[in-house]
C-alpha cells in the first residue's frame, strides 16, 4: 500500500526517467536474488506491455528497488527532486 | 535478408534473462538463442519463460547436444515449446562444449554420425511421425510423441570443422557457424556451399549464421574486459587446426582448459591475449563491431548472432546494438530488396 501511495506522488513528467533509473538499479543490484519471483513476474508483465513507465509499473519497480537497494532508491528520489517521496520512502522502509 | 540473433547464457536469474529477451524483441532482434550447459539454468525452462513473455521473436536452444540429452528428449522439448509458441521455435543442435562435457567425463565421439542421426530423430519425432531406426549411434523402435505438432520445427546445426559444416548444410535448415573472424567464416561458407550442393539445395534456402562472441561498448577497454572470460572458453574448446591457423599456442589453450575444468578462473583468463580476442570475438566500439559485421555479411552470412557476453552492461549494450549497429544494416536490407 505504501508503494502505491508513493508511486502516485511521482509526477507524470518524471515517469520515464524514474522507470529507466529504477530498472537500472534493479538489474545491476548485487542483491538481485532477493527479488521475490511473483514481483519479478509482475514487472516482466508490465515490461512486455510497455507499462513500466506508468503509475502501476513504477509501484512495482519501487517495491523491487527499495527491497534490493533501499539507499540507492532514496538517492534516486533525491536526485529527481522528490523530497516528499524521500520522506515517505524512509518512513516506509522503517516499517 | 540480414537477420540478427542474440544469445543469452542462463547464468543469470531467470527474470533478468527474460527481461533482456523482451528488450531484444522490442528493439528488433529476429532470433533468440539460449545456451545449454548443465551448470547453468535449464535451457528449456528458460525458453518456456521467454516464450510466455514474448510474441514475435524466434527462439531455441543455442545449442543443445545429443551427448547429454537424447535426441528424442530434444524432439519432445521443442515440440512442446512449439505448442506454447507455434511457428517460433527453432532447434539448435551441435556437439556441445568440450570443456563442460569433460567435466562430466563425456566425450564427443563419432560427431558426424551422432549429429546426422540426431537430426533425423528430431525431425521425425518432432513432426509427430513414428520412427523406427537402427542407427550406428541411436536405436529407436516405434517411437512417437503422444501429441500432435502443428508445424515443422527448423533445425539449425552448430558447426566449426569442414565436415560438420558441410553436413549442417546438407541436413539442416540453418548452419550456426561457430566463428567470429570474417576469415574463418568465409572459409566456413565454402564448406557450407559444398554441403548444400551435395544435397541439391539452393544456398538461399539455408540460414547461414555467424554465431559470434560479441562485446560492444563505447569504451573499448570495457568491451574487452567483458569478453575475456568467453574467449577463454572458446579457446579452451577450439580444435587445434583453428588455434594454429590463428597462431595460438595449443599448449596455452590446454592450460586454459585445465584451469577452467578446475574452476581456476583467474588463471584461465590471465592467458587470454589480444590475438585470441581478435580471432574469436567481435569486440569493441559500435564502429568496430559494425565494420566486422559488415565483413561477415559480405562473405555470405544471413544471420549474425550476437553471442555472450553482448557487453559489459547487458541492457546498455543491447540498446547500443539497436541504436548504432542495426541502422547500418537496414540500409543493406533495403538495397537488396530493390
Amino acid at each position: 500500500m505504501a508503494m502505491e501511495k508513493i508511486a502516485r506522488n511521482i509526477p507524470a513528467s518524471l515517469w520515464n526517467e524514474a522507470s529507466e533509473k529504477l530498472i537500472d538499479i534493479v538489474l545491476n543490484s548485487p542483491n538481485a536474488s532477493k527479488m521475490p519471483s511473483d514481483l519479478a513476474k509482475t514487472i516482466l508483465y508490465y515490461w512486455q506491455r510497455d507499462q513500466l513507465a506508468t503509475e502501476v509499473g513504477l509501484q512495482r519497480l519501487l517495491e523491487a528497488s527499495a527491497l534490493l537497494e533501499p539507499e540507492k532508491t532514496i538517492s534516486l528520489m533525491e536526485e529527481l527532486g522528490l523530497s516528499e517521496i524521500v520522506v515517505m520512502l524512509k518512513e516506509s522502509l522503517k516499517e | 535478408m540480414i537477420e540478427f540473433g542474440i544469445e543469452f547464457v542462463p547464468r543469470d536469474l531467470y527474470w533478468k534473462t527474460t527481461f533482456y529477451a523482451i528488450q531484444a524483441e522490442k528493439i528488433g532482434f529476429d532470433y533468440l538463442w539460449i545456451t545449454d550447459h548443465f551448470n547453468n539454468r535449464n535451457v528449456y525452462v528458460s525458453l518456456a519463460i521467454v516464450s510466455a513473455y514474448t510474441e514475435r521473436i524466434k527462439f531455441g536452444p543455442g545449442v543443445t547436444n545429443p551427448y547429454l540429452v537424447h535426441p528424442v528428449v530434444t524432439a519432445q522439448a521443442v515440440a512442446t515449446l512449439n505448442e506454447v509458441a507455434p511457428g517460433r521455435v527453432v532447434c539448435g543442435l551441435g556437439v556441445g562444449d568440450r570443456t563442460t562435457l569433460q567435466m562430466v567425463n563425456t566425450e564427443q565421439t563419432k560427431p558426424l554420425a551422432t549429429i546426422r542421426e540426431s537430426v533425423r530423430i528430431i525431425r521425425e519425432i518432432a513432426s509427430g511421425r513414428t520412427l523406427e531406426m537402427q542407427g550406428e549411434i541411436f536405436k529407436v523402435s516405434g517411437t512417437k510423441l503422444n501429441f500432435k505438432v502443428a508445424n515443422p520445427i527448423p533445425v539449425f546445426i552448430g558447426a566449426q570443422g569442414p565436415k560438420m559444416l558441410a553436413l549442417a548444410a546438407e541436413i539442416g535448415d540453418g548452419v550456426l557457424i561457430n566463428a567470429s573472424h570474417p576469415g574463418d567464416v568465409e572459409n566456413a561458407v565454402k564448406f557450407v556451399c559444398e554441403g548444400a550442393e551435395r544435397a541439391g539445395k539452393k544456398l538461399e534456402d539455408l540460414s547461414i549464421s555467424a554465431y559470434t562472441s560479441f562485446s560492444i561498448a563505447s569504451d573499448y577497454e570495457k568491451a574487452l574486459k567483458a569478453v575475456v572470460p568467453v574467449v577463454a572458453y572458446i579457446v579452451a574448446g577450439s580444435p587445434e587446426m583453428i588455434l594454429e591457423h590463428h597462431g595460438i599456442s595449443v599448449d596455452v589453450a590446454s592450460k586454459i582448459r585445465d584451469a577452467i575444468v578446475h574452476g581456476q578462473w583467474k588463471e584461465a583468463f590471465s592467458h587470454v591475449d589480444n590475438s585470441m580476442v581478435e580471432a574469436f570475438s567481435i569486440c569493441g566500439t559500435p564502429k568496430t563491431c559494425t565494420e566486422k559485421i559488415a565483413k561477415l555479411v559480405k562473405v555470405g552470412v544471413t544471420q549474425v548472432v550476437a553471442g555472450s557476453p553482448i557487453g559489459p552492461n547487458m541492457r546498455k549494450s543491447i540498446n547500443m546494438i539497436a541504436a548504432e549497429v542495426f541502422p547500418h544494416f537496414k540500409g543493406m536490407l533495403e538495397e537488396r530488396e530493390k
